[in-house]
């Protein structure tokens, strides 16, 4: 007797040879199918989006007086003491610094400055260049108080320097000197819209000292109002003047009708000095900064409170797209469907960074607007505060990021439950990594707690900040007021470096182990 | 004493049991260290002329150690629902309430115990590091008894929500995000109000030694407020316990 030989079935498609993109179908339908994740996800952004609103509905501002906004529409602060002639013209004014010191006995700031400035008018916020002199940041050319370039780092309080600046039409160009001889420039730059008479002279202003002592139990901040003395000689013009003789003017500071509104306070507003000596020493004596104010509240940032709430979510869905697999045995079946098993790791990843930012954008950018709403219901509007709109950055930087955010928490999920396999163990971990750094960050010693959001996924949430931070401004960068001691796109690449880490080791893993 | 030991005995074959309590007792020493090697001895020459408040400083390390007695507790309840053992855990023994009793008092001494060891430590290795003042009595005891609750915590949450995935979320968000909400909101009122009424930030004010007056409750009562979320989710989840189908 012969038993009849027949051929078991074989699928006539090479199992590796499936093609990534039916593994991405599958694995979403994997994600599509289980009822609770989907819930998991409406929920999600209803709660970002609520938090959110409520967040911004805690805040309140009454406006706090007039602002100066810089050529840009930026705020800004133009308070100094100005020893000026009018312009007309083009033409250059040089000088010698000889001296900055401090008036008032307390320790000199590093960014005080004096030197030679170009200016639209007197008015607060006009147009500007200037050549200055610092005691910590060498001999910088600032221009309309956003920009800033170095020159030589010689230090003013060992030897004296020559600042030149000289007026073209619509471009000036700063120059120094370290014995009146030779030159080198420092930069050139269009000052557009600069009326043909202008304000030239010398300048002297420091900002207030802004002192951080935070114990365990609180932070105090010493503020206070500082002044510099600046020495010049052998000042020169040349060009056009209709005056004959230097005037001095505090710019923005106490006039004819008290003191500017955002020069120094009452209380400390004394008028700064100008002495002109027979043999043709300057001796300005003043306070105040040009530069731009980064003193106000990050009104982009106070609208994403939500995000902390929705990285729960994140988490527990990152979680669970995994282990869900190895807790009722699917992962066999997926293995045998699909030997190859970075190839499952790569698409899962897909599925879920894309679904979770696909949500994620949708509730940042509805909570967002939801809260931009209510802040400026509750006072923060223009012209002191600014009208953020969705599509520009920095708010778009930070809605796209924080979604992005949020989908790489996803991620780093996922791949850190790759490598525990245990649901309750993972979230654990990773809710510990990013949320826990914001808190401790809140009662650590400073140096601390910097150091936490520089090397913790933590990092990211600078991606919502919406305050640009100039080199040229001393800030305490402080947590609790939502200062993250990276940039932006830094801090974002320190988690994007924790979710590759997991990705990796939950590969290798993946292979090295059984199912 | 059968049931204790029956729970014991399940606790104890548990592989992650002892991984948790571990990592709790390393977490709480490494974190309480590294804090309190963030304060140099220049700004802290003795206990008198610093302005930290070194006990609490080198007790930091709690807020890293609840999560593992959080997840200690939520899988005490949740692995008998993530594998099914809990029908015959109740086939053996159907007085539930009896049972949930008998798992919680298993859990609380042993969290208990780990949690004395790793307050003991941590405190030890920050006085290596730092000169420390002597601890209270208040501030060492709360700590332990704070990781005991947490513990518990969980364990309500995994018997009321029956699902250990999402008893670790809710309960990580209970103790984290809603601290961290209540630090950056901007109304000082609502501000105070989280401080006051949600079981993290009212629990830990027992760490505190100094500025008493400054704390926004009171330590005993504040550690009050986190067994009253414990005692009242444990409750309910006995009343689901025994309402429901496993």
């Amino acid at each position: 007797m012969t038993t009849p030989t027949r051929t078991p079935y074989r699928s006539r498609l090479h199992p590796a040879r499936a093609g990534f993109g039916r593994l991405l179908h599958a694995e979403w339908t994997k994600f599509r199918t289980v009822r609770a994740w989907p819930v998991v996800l409406g929920v999600a952004v209803v709660a970002v989006v609520l938090v959110c609103r409520l967040g911004a509905s805690g805040s309140s501002t009454s406006g706090g007086g007039p602002v100066t906004l810089g050529p840009g529409g930026e705020r800004v602060v133009d308070v100094f003491r100005f020893t000026h002639r009018p312009l007309t013209g083009d033409g250059s004014v040089t000088v010698r610094v000889t001296g900055l010191r401090s008036a008032d006995g307390k320790g000199i700031e590093p960014w005080a400055k004096a030197g030679v400035i170009v200016k639209q008018n007197l008015d607060e916020g006009s147009r500007y260049a200037a050549v200055v002199a610092t005691p910590a940041h060498g001999i910088r050319m600032q221009w309309n108080f956003t920009h800033d370039t170095a020159g030589s780092a010689s230090d003013i309080a060992t030897t004296p320097h020559w600042l030149r600046l000289t007026r073209s039409g619509q471009h000036l160009t700063g120059y120094e000197s370290a014995d009146g001889r030779t030159w080198s420039k420092i930069e050139d730059v269009r000052l557009p819209g600069l009326p043909r008479t202008v304000q030239v002279g010398l300048l002297a202003a420091t900002p207030a000292h802004n002192n951080v002592h935070r114990a365990f139990s609180g932070t105090s901040e010493t503020y206070g109002g500082g002044t510099v003395t600046a020495t010049y000689d052998r000042l020169a013009l040349r060009g056009d003047s209709t005056a004959t003789a230097w005037k001095s003017t505090d710019v923005g500071g106490p006039g004819p009708n008290g003191p500017a509104p955002n020069g120094p306070a009452p209380q400390d507003a004394q008028p700064g000095r100008t002495d002109v000596s027979p043999s043709g020493t300057y001796t300005l004596t003043g306070r105040g900064d040009i530069a731009p104010a980064l003193d106000g509240p990050d009104m982009v940032q106070m609208s994403f409170q939500g995000v902390f709430v929705g990285v729960l979510f994140m988490v527990a869905l990152g979680t669970l797209f995994v282990t869900g697999e190895y807790k009722r045995g699917l992962i066999r079946t997926t293995f045998t469907a699909t030997p190859a098993r970075l190839k499952v790791l790569a698409a899962k990843t897909t599925v879920i960074a894309a679904v979770t930012f696909t949500t994620g954008l949708l509730a940042t950018a509805v909570g967002f607007s939801l809260a931009q709403r209510v802040l400026r219901h509750n006072g923060f509007a223009p012209p002191e505060f600014p009208d953020l709109s969705l599509l520009e950055n920095p708010a778009l930087r930070a809605v796209v990021g924080s979604a992005a955010l949020l989908s790489l928490v996803a991620v780093l999920a996922l791949g850190v439950a790759a490598v525990l396999r245990n649901s309750a163990g993972t979230i654990a971990t990773v809710v510990a990594l990013v949320i826990l750094p914001q808190i401790l960050s809140f009662a650590f010693p400073l140096p601390a707690a910097q150091w936490l959001l520089r090397v913790t996924p933590a990092a990211a949430f600078a991606i919502q900040q919406g305050v640009t931070r100039y080199p040229q401004v001393k800030v305490n960068c402080l947590p609790e007021s939502g200062c993250y001691p990276l940039s932006p796109w830094n801090g974002f690449a320190v988690l994007a470096a924790y979710a590759a880490a997991a990705l990796l080791l939950a590969a290798w893993r993946l292979r090295r182990r059984d199912a | 004493m059968r049931w204790l030991h029956a729970e014991w005995t399940k606790l104890r074959t548990l592989p992650s049991t002892w991984w948790l309590l571990g990592s709790t007792v390393l977490l709480t020493v490494a974190v309480g260290a590294a804090a309190a090697s963030s304060l140099t001895t220049g700004v802290c020459p003795s206990p008198d002329a610093c302005h930290e408040d070194t006990v609490k400083l080198s007790l930091t390390g709690v807020w890293l150690g609840q999560a593992t007695c959080l997840v200690l507790g939520v899988l005490s309840m949740g692995s008998e629902y993530g594998t099914g053992t809990v029908r015959t855990t109740l086939s053996a023994m159907p007085q539930r309430r009896r049972l949930l009793a008998a798992k919680a008092a298993v859990l609380a001494l042993l969290t208990a115990a780990t949690g004395a060891v790793a307050i003991t430590a941590a405190l030890w290795t920050a006085h290596l590091v730092l000169p420390v003042e002597s601890p209270t009595l208040r501030a060492t005891a709360g700590s332990v008894l704070i990781l005991t609750l947490v513990a518990l915590l969980g364990l309500a949450l995994a018997t009321l929500l029956r699902d250990t995935a999402a008893a670790a979320t809710l309960g990580l968000g209970l103790l984290y995000v809603v601290p961290l909400l209540a630090d950056l909101l901007g109304s000082p009122v609502w501000q105070h109000r989280l401080n006051r009424w949600t079981p993290m930030p009212a629990a830990l004010s027992i760490q505190a030694t100094r500025d008493l007056d400054r704390l926004p409750i009171a330590p005993w009562p504040g550690l009050g407020v986190l067994a009253a979320y414990a005692a009242g989710l444990l409750v309910a989840g006995g009343v689901a316990f025994g309402l429901r189908d496993a």
